[in-house]
């Protein structure tokens, strides 16, 4: 039996791009059906994957000549917001599902409650970080954490990036990369604006190192305590089942 | 077929639009926005069929949209929709 304040941490995950969407969706649907716990996970992708936001079009964010020639995957997000790129070796992920009930009806505000969890992290990592609207993490004005958000069904799904050490020049071959929005921020380069936590801290602290603190983030900031669970029989099943909706491409191709 | 991209405070909006006459004939709308519920994006389309492609018409169907149906596009306002359809169809 949880209690009301305790809130499942799913033990590390590497999975394939359509897997990890597949659980963030069933953690979300069991969960607005009172049989999945409010949960927080950690996870890495392999292979490494660019992934869209759902309003996206795939053919007009990615490069797939660059992806194809790189062993990259390209997956369409249930959430709203841009493309990311997820460095197998350079990002650590997180996934936050909750009933809408703990979250503020104020779409920012809930944003900025959750990114509180990363900011904590931050902090006990040694970097000083702040929220900035509607769904990053910056350091120093330049982001080092990108957020995205679903409300379904009664529940609250948000998922984002730490940007622990990505290949940013890779990042970059294999994103198109809109003029409009480039010059639209008067930057001439991509490190003028983003930035990594070993660039911050100027060494690379372990995958496990990153999750304790952000681990420790969320809990202070959601004033929840975090108890070790894995998923259930019925969360893998129902996931395996959404698999292959995130591999196809009716999905990939839907805007 | 005319194609615009608006980069609105937060968010790029990007319009495929298709004219018959002065009307919006197909409508295809993309970018790296929020809009909650995500479901509301093909509804914005189809409520934008139809519509007479000059500001004032348009900011009406767009208001009446997000009013009517409680659709929420956080730091994205009525006048970037419009603005984004606008330079798609070329006006």
């Amino acid at each position: 039996m949880r209690l009301a304040n305790e809130w499942r941490l799913l033990p590390m995950r590497i999975d394939d791009a359509s897997l990890s969407m597949a659980i963030d969706e069933t953690l979300l649907k069991l969960n607005s059906e009172g049989k999945s716990p409010n949960t927080v996970r950690f996870w890495r992708w392999l292979p490494s994957t660019v992934s869209i936001g759902c309003f996206q079009s795939a053919e007009l964010e990615v490069d797939f000549d660059a992806a194809r020639r790189h062993g990259i995957d390209v997956v369409r997000r249930i959430t709203g917001g841009g493309a990311v790129f997820h460095d197998h070796e350079g990002e650590l992920t997180y996934s936050v599902v909750c009933g809408q009930e703990c979250m503020p009806d104020d779409i920012i505000e809930s944003y900025k409650l959750i990114c509180g969890g990363l900011i904590g992290g931050f902090r006990l990592l040694g970097l000083q970080a702040e929220f900035k609207p509607i769904n990053d993490v910056q350091v120093d004005g330049k982001k080092i954490s990108g957020s995205a958000q679903t409300r379904r069904w009664g529940s609250v799904l948000q998922h984002g990036t730490v940007l622990v050490d990505p290949d940013v020049r890779l990042m970059f071959e294999l994103l198109k990369v809109s003029p409009e929005k480039i010059s639209d921020k008067f930057i001439s380069s991509v490190y003028e604006r983003v930035t990594t936590v070993v660039l911050e801290l100027g060494r690379k602290p372990g995958f496990d190192d990153v999750r304790g603190a952000m681990r420790d983030g969320f809990a202070d900031a959601l004033g929840v305590k975090l108890v070790e669970g894995d998923l259930t029989q019925e969360e893998l099943k129902l996931a395996g089942m959404l698999k292959s909706k995130y591999a196809s491409d009716e999905w990939l191709n839907k805007r | 077929m005319g194609y615009a991209e608006f980069k609105a405070p937060k968010g790029l909006i990007k319009v495929e639009v298709e004219l018959a006459g002065d009307q919006i004939l197909r409508i295809l709308i993309s970018g790296d926005f929020f809009m909650y519920p995500e479901d509301a994006l093909e509804r914005f389309e189809r409520a934008l069929i139809g519509s007479r492609v000059d500001r004032k018409n348009l900011m009406e169907r767009v208001k009446n949209f997000f009013e009517s149906t409680g659709a929420r596009t956080p730091m994205v306002e009525p006048e970037h929709w419009v603005e984004a359809i606008l330079r798609a169809a070329g006006g």
